[in-house]
């Protein structure tokens, strides 16, 4: 036999074997690859997940974040009482601008509310704030 | 099968010769009665530029109705064009008992002008010689007697020839062959980048685990990542359902409603909203409802109450 004669037909014989085999690694990868790329997409996201909550929860500064809540109206209007990791403010007569700016502010704060009391007299309000963090 | 050099016997083909009867592959050298040669100096660098220009150096030489190959090559200063027709070679040497798979390489006389230093016999009345460097037939009369005569063998056996093709054996042609190859190698191309764009995703997830594991590796132990997720997914869960339920219902105020008091603790809110009037009241209750506050219900003096645990 001479294979020179059927040089072409083992030209597209060779391409073909290399399409199939590119096609069987594809395959292999997917199928090799994709159950450990899940899991390690998986985890990733779990530590990320982690590490968010540990940076919001078990925040260092908090505590100088929290000191905020004392200054935001006029100390007249504000009893203050931090120790350690807990507080308790109170405040009385706030105006209902004071009151908005106070909500905001305890809202944007990643501390734990233990009690959040809200009393309305005639035209003002009082506040009693309990939290830890 | 051999794919190694040309160790096949070289047979020198001619339309006088005789009847073969090979049970073995050979290689065939063509006597210039089945090919056209023009030797031009052209200022050519490249194979393939000759190669392109082939056919129209032989325009009003050839006939139209045949279909013609080119076998080009350089011979020093000159550059050598040999036209042929495969299917006529093939046909002839059919006729002579040699099958077309039999002829495992084409060579063309021309080709070892440097070995024909003396006439090659070809049967009884035609020879062929080289003169200023070009291998013709000559009749056998025109030699003069007694000359030196060489027996035609291997050793004439050129480096490089040509296959048949297309008229027998192959039944794929050229242009197909090329558009197949191309395909099928393309196919093969994309399946291959996919492939590895697939363990590339992979490894790059694993890689930024390990950035991740390397920047905070307290997250190497089970134990304390189900620990963290312990405590802080709850307190996360709780503060954030405490800060959405105030920011609804600082949504429902509206004109004519105004917080009489509230109170939050760990388990438990409630909520006083006195109203204008009776209509605010039936309003401020169907937006509780709508925002899930299904315990809202109206009070004496136009309050509506909510209370609800956490």
């Amino acid at each position: 036999m001479n294979w020179k004669l059927y040089r072409n037909e083992l030209i597209v014989a060779v391409s073909l074997a290399l399409m199939l085999s590119g096609l069987l690694y594809k395959n292999t990868q997917i199928s090799s690859g994709a159950q450990e790329m899940l899991s390690n997409k998986h985890t990733v996201k779990e530590f990320r997940e982690l590490i968010v909550l540990q940076k919001t929860w078990a925040n260092k500064n908090i505590s100088k974040k929290v000191d905020k809540l004392e200054k935001i109206v006029p100390s007249s209007k504000v009893k203050w009482s931090k120790k350690g990791k807990k507080l308790t403010a109170v405040y009385n007569g706030l105006d209902p601008k004071e009151l908005n700016k106070l909500m905001t502010t305890i809202l944007s704060m990643a501390v734990q509310i233990q009690e959040l009391k809200i009393n309305r007299n005639s035209s003002s309000y009082d506040v009693e704030f309990k939290c830890k963090w | 099968m051999s794919f190694l050099g040309n160790s096949k016997a070289l047979l020198l083909a001619y339309s006088g010769m005789e009847k073969q009867s090979l049970s073995y592959s050979v290689n065939i050298m063509l006597s210039p009665q089945f090919y056209t040669l023009k030797k031009e100096k052209l200022p050519l660098k490249y194979l393939y530029q000759a190669k392109k220009i082939a056919p129209s150096l032989f325009d009003g030489f050839l006939e139209d109705t045949t279909k013609y190959e080119y076998f080009v090559y350089k011979e020093e200063e000159e550059w050598i064009f040999i036209a042929y027709d495969p299917e006529a070679i093939s046909n002839f040497l059919l006729s002579k008992g040699i099958k077309p798979e039999q002829a495992a390489k084409i060579f063309f006389a021309q080709q070892a002008s440097d070995s024909f230093t003396a006439p090659v016999l070809m049967g009884e009345k035609e020879s062929l010689v080289s003169l200023n460097n070009t291998v013709v037939v000559i009749p056998r009369s025109a030699m003069q007697k007694n000359s030196k005569t060489l027996s035609f063998d291997d050793s004439f056996t050129p480096k490089t020839g040509v296959t048949l093709q297309g008229a027998h054996g192959s039944v794929l042609s050229k242009k197909q062959t090329v558009g197949l190859a191309l395909f099928f190698t393309l196919f093969a191309l994309m399946f291959f980048v996919e492939g590895w764009r697939y363990t590339n995703d992979s490894q790059s997830a694993h890689e930024e685990m390990q950035i991740l594991l390397d920047e905070y590796p307290s997250l190497q132990s089970q134990y304390t990542r189900d620990s963290i997720a312990a405590k802080y997914t709850m307190i996360d869960k709780n503060e954030r359902k405490k800060t959405d339920i105030v920011k609804t219902l600082a949504g429902m105020i509206f004109k004519g409603v105004k917080v009489s008091s509230f109170s939050m603790n760990e388990k438990v809110f409630k909520v006083d909203f006195i109203c204008s009037d009776a209509k605010v009241v039936k309003r401020l209750i169907q937006l509780a409802k709508k925002s899930e506050f299904s315990s809202a219900k109206s009070m004496t003096g136009n309050v509506v109450h909510i209370e609800e645990k956490l």
